[in-house]
């Protein structure tokens, strides 16, 4: 049997960005005014090691150099969502909020400065529907080397 | 008119693919928790449907339940329908634009047109071949990646994967006539306003299976060329139908007087 | 005469829980009455007749939330709600401390039916708010707090006060 060249090359050899995603339950927080109970958390790095999922304490699994985003999801689809900041060590990775191009829809980016990170907690603040204050994290997700 | 039930199917899609199994890659929620509905945000949820009868033993209330394929870590489904259509229509009008620069420029002193043609080439982007199999909604998109940015090499460069699409709904439920799913199509034309939805009879309660057909798209090269290979997998889940009386809110039991306090006759 | 009146409350869950209010155009009330006053607004007057089934029930306006009715009680004249206004000064006296008494009693059936009912799944479509007009001074608005539960926590129930039934 001849070994033919690969015709057909899967493509997901890169090493692609982590991407952490919250989703929200946004009628519990509303009325709760707490995420408590009403967020989910995941990332796509369940191969590299990450735990937690589906939690509020989802522990990433990280290196130095990756690329973390974060995004998030309203449970029922009409309701707004969004990130407003995440507090984190800045010493582990500087998250930054930026829009996807040529939409208002945002998402918070940062690359992991180091390897030797024991355990990084950090809390999300989210906007949720058109209340201005935001609604902050109870439980700490975190970040792991 | 009763809340429309929704579940949403959120899957690691590159991790499904990678693994060739949605088992441990799918996280399914609804709405139904107040109802009674378990394990959220895991792959084992129950569904919570909760019926009701009139007195007569008819049913009381029609209960829609609608399925949504999310896809893990890929451009959020905020952004507007047909994003990715959009955003080869606005990397197009770029890259013409520039070339018209570069074309007004390149006989200028100090413009580096092989240098500058391919900095346009990258951020043009690339798009993703049509097949008889990938024809319709993926067709003359292109691949973009996590950011919404264009990809111009899907050979080593980080891509969003498209939304898994739900292509049948089958299995225990749907054999014993518990739900009758069909894929309906939303009042947006623009692209992939289709959506599988299924009305519930509520009269016999019990657990009951059901099974999802989702496609997912693999980004492959061949021949110099991308495009998106269809992957099929299944997942299954469960949805628990209850039904009870209907009863009247004021006297819990029948009809009565409303109970407005009396007031002098003027 | 129809011998029905359905009235429908159709909230912005999202917006009334954001605000914490149903005012600000995040509720509002429509009938399908004859002469009744108000439609699309939380004030909406349904002119009934003796005799007449009244039926209420709430929509969500996104369809995917949750919200029920919670309550409806009456006031009475001089009603303590805070929120009652104006109008309960024109009716006659005397029947304050009647509306009081079935103002809680009312309340606590409501809660009562549901939890007494233990591992019961909680389910609001079972309640029907439904009832059969009463003789009613002619000419009064009789003005009712609809009390809306949306989801469940400690700020998910808002009232109004100030939707009415009167018999002409």
């Amino acid at each position: 049997m001849t070994t033919k060249p690969k015709l057909r090359e899967s493509l997901t050899a890169a090493r692609r960005p982590i991407s952490i995603t919250a989703v929200v339950d946004c009628v519990g927080a509303l009325a709760s005014h707490s995420v408590h109970g009403h967020l989910y958390l995941y990332d796509t790095n369940k191969a590299g090691g990450s735990t937690g999922f589906g939690t509020e304490e989802l522990r990433t699994k990280v290196r130095r150099g990756d690329q973390l985003l974060w995004n998030v999801l309203a449970l029922e689809c009409e309701a707004f969502v969004s990130i407003d900041d995440i507090v984190i060590d800045r010493a582990v990775v500087e998250p930054e909020r930026r829009t996807y191009p040529g939409t208002d829809v945002a998402y918070w980016i940062g690359t992991v400065k180091r390897d030797d990170i024991l355990e990084a907690p950090y809390r999300i603040k989210f906007r949720v529907g058109t209340r201005t204050e935001p609604v902050t994290t109870t439980l700490s997700p975190a970040l792991f080397g | 008119m009763p809340q429309q039930l929704a579940v949403i199917v959120l899957v690691d899609v590159g991790n499904a693919l990678e693994s060739r199994t949605l088992d441990g890659n799918t996280y399914l929620f609804d709405n139904m928790k107040l109802q009674g509905s378990e394990n959220q945000g895991t792959g084992e949820l129950v569904t919570a449907i909760s019926g009701s009868y009139w007195s007569d033993g008819s049913q009381a209330s029609e209960q829609v339940l609608n399925w949504l394929p999310y896809s893990l870590g890929s451009i959020p489904p905020t952004v507007p329908r047909g994003y990715e259509a959009e955003r080869a229509r606005q990397t197009d009008e770029q890259a013409l634009t520039e070339l018209d620069h570069l074309a007004a420029t390149s006989g200028t002193s100090g413009t580096d047109a092989a240098a500058e043609l391919s900095r346009i080439r990258q951020s043009a982007g690339r798009r993703v071949k049509t097949t008889r199999r990938t024809r319709g909604r993926l067709s003359g998109q292109k691949v973009l990646d996590v950011t919404g940015k264009v990809v111009s090499d899907g050979g080593t460069q980080a891509h969003s994967y498209p939304a898994p699409v739900i292509t049948d709904i089958y299995g225990q439920a749907v054999d014993e006539k518990v739900i009758y799913p069909a894929e309906y199509g939303s009042p947006d034309l623009v692209t992939d306003g289709w959506y599988w939805s299924a009305t519930v009879d509520t009269s016999r309660p019990g657990t009951y299976a059901y099974t999802m057909r989702i496609q997912l798209h693999q980004l492959v090269e061949q021949g110099g060329e991308s495009l998106w290979e269809p992957v099929n997998l299944t997942c299954e889940s469960k949805i628990r139908v209850t039904t009870e009386p209907k009863r009247n809110a004021f006297t819990k039991a029948g009809l009565g007087l409303l109970p407005v306090p009396p007031r002098a006759f003027s | 005469m129809n011998p029905k009146v359905n009235i429908v409350v159709v909230v912005d869950v999202i917006g009334a829980l954001s605000d914490g209010t149903l005012l600000n155009g995040n509720l509002c009330m429509i009938d399908d009455g004859e002469q009744s006053t108000g439609q699309g607004t939380p004030e909406l007057c349904t002119v009934v007749r003796p005799g007449q089934v009244v039926t209420w029930s709430a929509l969500a306006v996104d369809l995917q939330t949750p919200v029920e009715i919670k309550g409806i009680t009456f006031l009475g004249a001089d009603a303590e709600d805070g929120d009652a206004d104006a109008e309960a000064t024109d009716a006659g006296a005397g029947a304050g401390a009647g509306a009081d008494g079935r103002n809680g009693q009312s309340g606590q059936n409501g809660r009562g039916g549901r939890n007494g009912h233990g591992p019961e799944r909680h389910n609001p479509e079972l309640e029907v708010w439904s009832g059969v007009v009463p003789q009613l001074a002619p000419g009064v608005a009789h003005q009712y707090r609809l009390e809306v539960q949306m989801y469940e926590g400690e700020h998910s129930t808002l009232h109004i006060a100030s939707p009415a039934l009167m018999c002409q």
